[in-house]
């Protein structure tokens, strides 16, 4: 048998990840659990970015029957550089649409906060992007969550062995904290999804650019700790037009025509996962967050929507990441 | 259009009235937490003629340094050092302030480096971790300890070591100084130009970034010119066609000032950008007045002795 170093860096690679998972499932160390009996994903077809979203969304927003009135709701977008033609952030229209939608739920304030890890001009990735234009529209107020005051935080779970983060009061004061990543292919952690986009709430102005501490701590086990220590409490996932290759940064723009929603992060990213034509069992901090901050399996989570289907291809990965590849579609979808 | 030296004073006096009465200045307005970035920036951007308002700068300054020398992110925070130790400690050399701190401060910086350089994680990133196209045997500073070296942090640092008084440490200075430029180069961009650190990430290009890209030239101001810093100039120069957002267009116009190319123009649009008023970042208002200073004065950033 003949091994090229594609299959050989492939092989190893999902060793590693195994190994990893296996760490992470071995040694829980979460002090909290939020996970619910039943988890709710909805899955929107849209055709493209319109003015028209916060009417569809406001619409599909009401199985959930969100109680947000009179809270401070936070936006967490995720915005990470701008590079002219290459869908990296998540669309300034969708970001409109929920301000939108969060008004007429009755929310008493509603915050767009983020701290982009790659790039430290925050503004010119707002006003580059187009952002700025449609929170000016609605009036919004935006954090750089980067810059933001900030209060030392005990660690809800010890993943990482950090103990302590400093994060930003704007985060910590909000009652109701939407997840709004851009569904994208990973080049260290395989995908980025509403767990891995709170990795911008980690503030640069203390951690650097990009936050290089998470990842000498391991991404999956930050993942973990900053989403058992800052609670999600819903997911708006930009997948109209998606990233798949060498994302986050360098990717190729991949229309799904989807709009995901839930009020658990681990539905969310396994139902995205599976979208993508990957299997979400092979993500490590998917697979470790369902044992406390979420539903990972299809038989916990209320489809809402459409139901889950495998692309017709899936989505390309670099060749270390070919293992999320999961050919037998019934373990994915459990059909 | 306003006059650069007319909105120079508005964003002094913008800077003046956010100063907090500690004398450090908060990374965004009202926060009450001092950063050292922000105050660092404020206290070079200050003119000479407000004594005390830079008296307290530096008081807070000094202050806020660790036991170690280092100086953290800001005010209140662990004290085991941060990337914005050679900012604090340039702007303290500007103002006169060579003293006992800020020499135990080079010598945290001297002691300073990104975890690259220790032989077992060298190893790591020669054999097995090998997305990110850089020589480990090349290194600056990190952000913060136990992490690797980046752009910024390396270039506030060179910037510190080269204008520290030439006999604090020669060797071992020249030394770092020598590794941290060599990082700065081969964390270049294909095509020129920096971004955070990583010039290629899985065989793939990434992009320049303004703010970066200036930083670094300015600490490689006084080195030999070669195609590199030329390369990277002209990047500079392109983007900024394009440029509105304030932080980057202003440490732009440091950078094109300080390698003598035109920057008229990008002041003239700067003073049709900026509103101090409605910048919230402490930061980016020092860096708009510095940058606004270079249409009539030296710049605040020099070559290196």
């Amino acid at each position: 048998m003949t091994v090229n170093r594609s299959t050989f860096v492939g092989d190893s690679r999902r060793l590693v990840a195994e190994a990893a998972i296996t760490a992470l499932l071995r040694r829980p160390r979460y002090q909290v659990v939020r996970r619910q009996p039943q988890s709710r994903v909805a899955i929107l077809r849209v055709e493209s970015y319109s003015q028209k979203l916060g009417e569809l969304l406001h619409h599909s927003l009401e199985p959930f029957r969100l109680d947000v009135r009179g809270k401070t709701v936070l936006l967490k977008p995720n915005l990470v550089d701008y590079i002219p033609g290459n869908h990296i952030n998540t669309h300034p229209l969708l970001v409109s649409a929920a301000i939108e939608c969060f008004r007429r739920l009755g929310a008493a304030a509603i915050v767009v906060g983020e701290g982009p890890g790659h790039q430290r001009d925050t503004e010119l990735v707002l006003s580059e992007s187009g952002m700025s234009d449609q929170l000016r529209q609605q009036k919004a107020r935006f954090v750089d969550l980067n810059r933001d005051e900030l209060i030392e935080t005990p660690l809800r779970a010890g993943y990482t062995n950090l103990e302590r983060l400093w994060l930003p009061r704007t985060v910590l004061a909000a009652d109701f904290v939407v997840s709004m990543p851009k569904v994208k292919t990973h080049h260290w952690s395989g995908v980025t999804l509403s767990m891995k986009n709170m990795f911008g709430v980690v503030p640069g102005a203390k951690y650097g650019w990009p936050k290089n501490i998470l990842h000498w701590k391991g991404i999956e086990r930050s993942i973990l700790d900053v989403c058992a220590t800052v609670p999600v409490h819903f997911i708006i996932a930009d997948a109209i037009v998606a990233m798949e290759g060498n994302g986050p940064l360098n990717g190729t723009p991949r229309s799904l025509h989807r709009i995901i929603l839930s009020d658990d992060p681990v539905a969310a990213d396994a139902t995205c996962t599976r979208l993508m034509g990957l299997d979400p069992a092979k993500i490590a901090h998917i697979r470790a967050a369902a044992q406390f901050l979420g539903n990972f399996s299809i038989e916990r989570i209320d489809q809402l929507g459409e139901p889950v289907r495998a692309p017709v291809s899936p989505f390309q990965l670099l060749p270390e990441f070919e293992y999320l590849r999961e050919t037998n579609f019934n373990l994915i979808f459990g059909c | 259009m306003q006059s650069a030296q007319l909105l120079g004073l508005a964003c002094v006096q913008a800077l003046v009235e956010r100063q907090m009465p500690e004398g450090g200045w908060p990374f965004t307005s009202p926060a009450k937490q001092m950063g050292i970035e922000p105050t660092a920036l404020a206290l070079l951007a200050l003119p000479s003629s407000l004594v005390r308002r830079r008296c307290a700068a530096i008081e807070s300054l000094l202050h806020a340094q660790n036991p170690n020398g280092s100086w953290p992110a800001f005010s209140g925070e662990d004290q085991q050092g941060s990337g914005y130790t050679g900012l604090a400690v340039y702007a303290l050399n500007e103002c006169g302030e060579q003293t006992a701190p800020t020499n135990r401060a080079v010598r945290w910086l001297l002691g300073s480096r990104g975890w690259e350089s220790h032989w077992l994680w060298q190893w790591k990133f020669r054999l097995t971790d090998r997305q990110v196209r850089f020589d480990p045997g090349k290194f600056g500073w990190p952000w913060m300890p136990k992490t690797v070296s980046w752009v910024f942090p390396t270039a506030y640092s060179l910037l510190a070591l080269k204008r520290a008084r030439a006999d604090s440490r020669p060797r071992p200075r020249e030394f770092r100084i020598r590794r941290g430029v060599e990082m700065l180069y081969d964390r270049i961009c294909s095509g020129g130009g920096w971004n955070a650190g990583n010039g290629v990430v899985c065989g793939s290009a990434l992009s320049p970034h303004p703010d970066a890209t200036a930083v670094a030239l300015l600490a490689l101001l006084g080195e030999f010119p070669n195609d590199s810093v030329t390369a990277s100039l002209d990047w500079l120069e392109h983007r900024a066609e394009s440029l509105f957002a304030p932080w980057s267009l202003a440490w732009t116009v440091l950078a094109l000032h300080g390698f003598q190319r035109p920057v008229e123009s990008l002041i003239g649009r700067l003073c049709a950008v900026v509103n101090p008023v409605e910048i919230r970042d402490s930061s980016t208002l020092a860096v708009v007045c510095l940058a606004l200073r270079c249409a009539h004065g030296p710049s605040a950033f020099r070559a290196g002795v």
